[in-house]
């Protein structure tokens, strides 16, 4: 008996042994206000290769344009799967992407020190368009298919990381031709927020493609009430940007600029009659200037629009599909002066460039406006690329390696 | 379709040749082992004096020695637990005697603890595979259902989102999910649907679990890659009836019934009933979003309060035996219902408040088996079930939920709106053909046919359903063994397996542009592949087995990789097969001092080579998760288990894994430069974790005939990162896991009255198989139980 109570003993001390101190959940890093130092430094978002379902790696540098950085050993993981980026006053916004799921979104700012820190949480929506309007974030969640007409649009506080005010429009009364109205971006234009929307049957396997592929089209919204004004339309081009693509840009005095790839399908197939090409809506007004066309498939030779970045001085970035005719594949860099309507092939970069950074949230043209970057991959590799506006010569910048680059962005502190 | 009869035809031909061959005059000597009490005896030694034939009996005590010369002979009948008996005998030039041994237990050895006595289950740990057995009879009085159990087993983790029901991930060696199959009585399980899991079953179901690692042997066909679980439910031939409930934390109630008649004529009726409900309402700590602003209250305790779970599932079969047509003639029908409430997604941010899911499975079963078939030693048997059940996935209520319980409007639905409901319409037979030529030399023949058709509508969306085309696959695996015995000291199988599979399907698409429009496309698929394998086991000494084996496994893609599950997984009709080289070797030793303290120690090492793995990834528009044939992994482990036991008063056993499972995709896809993720440790895989237990016997405890035990589990799983460790500074990682538990069984009038209490997590620490998503805490349960047997 006497072994007996020594093994119960034994029992009763393994089970206290296994008392454990529970962790409690690791304290968010502390963000202390203080004041703007008027400091910068670059956040890279990178994608480790071969990664399916796990969300950037976010990396921080003090310059663009040399040296190399690496995800091995180096860089803040992120929960979830996809994420996007949004800026905006020394703020990074990242936002988790995942159908019906609240959108959880992490606000990152950096530190006196200059180090990347966590300094906020809070939920939204799985959204498809976000950008920035005044001190506020614009979210609108669209629906592509099933029941659901209505999309809802969300105004977030930048400064408080918090919802401020919401509000919803039907898009099926919007499209108002049987098919979807689906908002493919939104940009602020003056005190109004312009959205372009491309139409979509939204259903039978073939949700994006549409019986309406020769129209251009831009819902103009009052803010913050988000009152729907009026339809913006035009015939000469197809819809501006792309699914999860901006298409309208704003130069230095107002007028905004449509960018369209002409790439509507239907069953798969693209069946836009139009050209890809740039049209105008002037300073003030809220119509196409029919006066205006750039037609830049014709300028390139053939070649159709993937994105554009606003460099400045009436100068846009584009990134153009690098085989003539086609809506998918490589990519190509040029520049285009929508003043002048010239169109630049870009000498000096990558081959076989397979995707780039962000078009819709790259902050980073130098302070002398002279020079631009963007993230280039390839096949081979990861680069930051510096773009000569003057010369339109690329040259090489930061290498990246690990991954993928899917956003470029100065933050400030 | 031709060739395969033509195959088998031959085959039949060539085995019955062998069979003639056979010197005629000899005698054949077969029969039964029993106790005293009549139960049958297996694994025991029967050996013939002065020649070298000998027999092992079978789980019915079941023996036969052939090519026995005419005469006077003797017996040895002799197994663990059991005084060794000799009987001898007179056989006449061909005569078939038979030979029924009674053999008495031995006094000293009776009840002997786990690590001597060589029950059913250390029979089939005897094997040349890979192979460990639980031994389910020992856990009745646990409220354990069969993939908790199975999580005791070294090399095998189960991760669990939450609570009873949860969805779980099955891992064994670092293969999970379907590439690992699971069998019940050796008939694959592809086909029972959400009703019919391991999570749902009680351990009571079965009498003993088998886990092949790597290598599967021939006999259970089908397609695994890293190993098979095979669930060998009772085959008592008594008339019993076992009855359980338990109940606990969480508003849990389970009960089981398990009832057989078996008449004088070996007609036998077999009921199995089991139900198991929980509201799963286990405290979590969570950040709570306010559903105005979207800003969080951190660090809330909050109950879960939409994880409702209950199934319920009957089983009845009725066996006849001994007829001239079968040796053995099964009808069984299986019937059952599980409703699901789902409280949560990936992670613990997304709160549901009504979606919910539930299933039902209808599912007729037929068993024949014919022994001797135009010769002796040439067996046969044939399996067949359909299954008629469904499953529906419910969403409709249009809310948007925190954890405080508060909803708002959500665009009509929580998720994605759904009533969808489809029927799998599939079906499985199974053919075995096995021929023992003499002592040394035999041969299995294998296959095993699959069907599915998928049929679903959604009322919600009555358009839809023209485009909603049957999905439809056929899959047959061939295989055909050898097995050579040597002696009782070594003995060798070799086998090789065709897996063939059909895929057809249309695609539907919109022809002119207009709405509604609708076109089909037929297309289809096809797999070819060639498998094989061997394994080899050795005993240096009897209580010294040394054991390998290899194989070149195939594994086919699943009908919900191919076409979907309708909610969140979109199908992928390109997929290859998957395909591994499985190398196992394994070292058994059983030891003793004196006879009061017992060993014995398990080791293995594996080695998988796998290229093609399917794995999930986001499809092109990143809303709903596809398959891809994407990484190549290798994994080199090692995995032990040492027990202890001492006289009939304590046992301790203690186990651990370790797996090193690297990423052996030096190009990914479209990428010409090395990944820098090449050799990596794979992510969000458990890669060290054990389990410790100990038990206390107590003999007639208050009363002679009443016995109590007190029994003690802990579980380890070392911190594993969720994305790749040589990736980033920061990381996220699923932490360290700790976790006891506690029982006491109090069995009266031998074992007929049954009471437990169990303590799980004890210390109420937080639990996590998956990133965020907590396990319950500290829970109790009681299980009442009733055992009779005639």
């Amino acid at each position: 008996m006497r072994k007996i109570s020594k093994l119960l003993f034994l029992v009763c001390s393994m089970a206290l042994l296994g008392i454990s101190c529970d962790k409690e959940d690791m304290p968010d890093e502390t963000f202390t206000e203080g004041e703007f130092q008027g400091l910068s430094k670059y956040v890279i978002t990178v994608t480790p290769i071969g990664t399916t379902g796990i969300a950037d790696i976010l990396l921080t540098a003090d310059r663009l344009d040399q040296g190399t950085i690496s995800t091995a050993g180096n860089g803040k993981e992120q929960d979830g799967s996809y994420r996007y980026y949004i800026t905006h006053k020394g703020r990074f916004l990242s936002l988790l992407y995942g159908q019906g799921n609240p959108g959880a979104v992490t606000t990152y700012r950096f530190s006196p020190a200059g180090k990347l820190v966590k300094s906020s949480e809070f939920q939204t929506e799985t959204v498809q368009v976000f950008t920035r309007v005044n001190d506020e974030l614009l979210l609108i969640k669209v629906p592509r298919s099933g029941a659901n007409e209505t999309a809802g649009m969300y105004r977030i506080d930048a400064l408080k990381s918090r919802i401020a005010g919401r509000d919803s429009i039907n898009i099926v009364k919007l499209a108002a031709n049987g098919e979807r109205a689906h908002f493919t971006w939104a940009t602020q234009v003056g005190n109004k927020v312009f959205a372009p929307y491309m139409s979509i049957k939204g259903c039978c396997n073939d949700a994006f493609g549409t019986a309406y592929p020769d129209s251009t089209w831009v819902a103009v919204f009052s803010y913050p009430e988000l009152d729907l004004e009026k339809v913006i339309r035009d015939n000469r081009t197809s819809y501006l940007g792309n699914y999860f693509s901006n298409g309208l840009s704003v130069s230095e005095n107002g007028d905004a600029y449509g960018f369209s790839s002409a790439a509507a399908t239907n069953s798969g197939v693209v069946t836009t009659t139009r050209p890809s090409a740039i049209v105008k809506i002037p300073n003030g007004t809220t119509e196409f200037d029919k006066s205006y066309f750039f037609n830049v498939q014709e300028a390139s030779g053939g070649h159709h629009i993937s994105t554009h970045t606003y460099l400045g001085d009436n100068v846009f970035l584009l990134m153009m599909y690098e085989t003539p005719g086609a809506v998918k594949g490589n990519l190509k860099m040029a520049l285009a002066n929508v003043n002048t309507k010239t169109f630049t092939w870009i000498t000096g970069g990558p081959a076989e460039i397979t995707s780039t950074s962000a078009a819709y949230n790259n902050n980073t043209l130098s302070e002398d406006g002279k020079t631009g970057f963007i993230g280039l991959n390839t096949t081979t590799g990861s680069w930051i690329y510096k773009i000569d506006i003057a010369t339109a010569k690329a040259s090489l910048g930061l290498t990246v390696e690990g991954g993928k680059i899917t956003a470029i962005t100065k933050v400030e502190y | 379709m031709y060739i395969r009869k033509l195959l088998l035809t031959s085959i039949l031909l060539s085995l019955a040749v062998f069979a003639f061959a056979q010197p005629a005059n000899n005698a054949v000597i077969s029969g039964y082992l029993k106790d005293a009490s009549g139960s049958p005896i297996p694994g025991a030694s029967v050996k013939l004096h002065h020649t070298s034939a000998n027999a092992i009996s079978t789980t019915d005590g079941f023996f036969s020695i052939r090519n026995v010369r005419p005469g006077k002979h003797v017996v040895t009948v002799s197994a663990v637990g059991f005084k060794t008996k000799e009987q001898s005998f007179e056989v006449k030039a061909g005569e078939e005697k038979l030979l029924h041994i009674t053999i008495e237990q031995s006094i000293s050895e009776i009840n002997t603890v786990s690590v001597i006595g060589r029950s059913a289950s250390q029979e089939v740990n005897r094997q040349a595979y890979n192979v460990t057995a639980i031994d389910a009879k020992k856990l009745y009085n646990a409220t354990l259902d069969l993939s908790h159990a199975l999580d005791r087993v070294s090399g095998i983790r189960v991760r669990e989102d939450g609570g009873l029901g949860s969805r779980m991930n099955f891992s064994l060696n670092g293969f999970t999910g379907r590439q690992v199959k699971f069998f019940l009585d050796g008939v694959p399980m592809d086909n029972f649907g959400s009703s019919f899991q391991l999570n749902n079953v009680p351990i009571n179901l079965a009498e003993r679990v088998e886990v092949y690692k790597g290598v599967v042997p021939i006999w259970l066909g089908s397609d695994a890659l890293g190993g098979a679980i095979n669930i060998v439910t009772s085959n008592n031939q008594h008339s019993y009836l076992d009855a359980s409930y338990s109940f606990g934390s969480f508003n849990t109630h389970r009960s089981t019934l398990n009832a057989g008649y078996t008449a004088k004529s070996g007609f036998t009726v077999q009921v199995n009933a089991f139900q198991n409900y929980s509201d799963n309402n286990y405290r979590v700590r969570v950040n709570v979003a306010d559903l105005k602003t979207g800003e969080y209250y951190p660090h809330q305790w909050v109950r879960r309060f939409h994880d409702t779970y209950h199934n319920e599932t009957i089983i009845a079969n009725v066996v006849v035996v001994g007829k001239k047509y079968a040796d053995k003639l099964l009808f069984g029908i299986t019937l059952g219902q599980n409703y699901a409430e789902i409280q949560t997604g990936a992670r613990m941010v997304s709160v549901f408040g009504n979606w919910h899911r539930r299933g039902d499975i209808v599912m007729p079963s037929v068993k024949y088996q014919v022994k001797d078939l135009f010769v002796k030693g040439l067996n046969f048997s044939l399996t067949g079930n359909y299954n008629f059940g469904h499953e529906q996935n419910i969403d409709t209520v249009n809310r948007r939920y925190n954890w405080f319980q508060q909803y708002e409007p959500n665009n009509g639905a929580e998720r994605e709106r759904s009533m969808y409901k489809f029927s799998n319409n599939n079906g499985i037979s199974t053919a075995n053909l096995s021929y023992k030529i003499n002592d040394h030399h035999s041969f299995v023949l294998n296959d095993v046919y699959n069907t599915f058709n998928r049929k679903g509508k959604d009322e919600l969306f009555p358009v839809d359903e023209k485009y909603d085309q049957p999905k439809k696959v056929s899959k047959n695996i061939l295989g055909l063994g050898y097995k050579f015995d040597y002696s009782d000291k070594w003995n060798t199988s070799v086998f090789v397996k065709n897996y063939a599979q059909r895929n057809r399907f249309s695609q539907s698409y919109n022809p002119s542009g207009n709405w509604g429009d609708v076109a089909y496309r037929a297309l289809e698929t096809t797999f070819n592949k060639l498998g094989y394998g061997i394994a080899t086991t050795y005993f240096i000494i009897p209580a010294l087995q040394l054991k390998t084996s290899y194989e070149k496994s195939y594994r086919l893609p699943e009908t919900e990789e191919l076409f979907g599950d309708m909610i969140n997984l979109e199908g992928n009709t390109d997929l290859k097969p998957e395909t591994s080289n499985n190398f196992n070797f394994g070292v058994n030793y059983q030891a003793h001092i004196r006879e009061d303290h017992r060993f014995s120690f398990d080791a293995n090492f594996l080695y998988r080579d796998a290229k093609d793995f399917i794995r999930p990834m986001l499809n092109p528009n990143q809303t709903k998760q596809t398959n891809g044939n994407l990484a190549a992994v290798t994994n080199m482990g090692v995995d032990g288990e040492v027990r202890y036991s001492f006289r009939q008063l304590f046992t301790a056993g203690v186990n651990l894994t370790y797996q090193n499972l690297r990423n052996n995709t030096a190009f990914e896809d479209g990428q010409k430069n090395r990944s820098p993720l090449y050799r990596d440790r794979i992510p969000n895989m458990p890669y060290l974790f054990g389990n410790a237990d100990a038990s206390l016997f107590f003999k007639n405890v208050f009363r002679k005939g009443n016995n109590l035990t007190l029994g003690y589990n802990f579980l380890y799983v070392h911190a594993y990162y969720l994305s790749w460790p040589g990736q980033a500074e920061e990381k996220l990682e699923i932490p360290r896991q700790f976790c006891q538990d506690v029982n006491l069984v109090y069995s009266l009038s031998n074992g007929r009255y049954n009471v437990s209490v169990e303590c799980k997590n004890l210390v109420d620490n937080r639990l996590y198989d998956n990133f965020t998503l907590q396990k319950p805490g500290r829970a109790f349960y009681a299980k009442l139980r009733y055992f009779i047997s005639k």
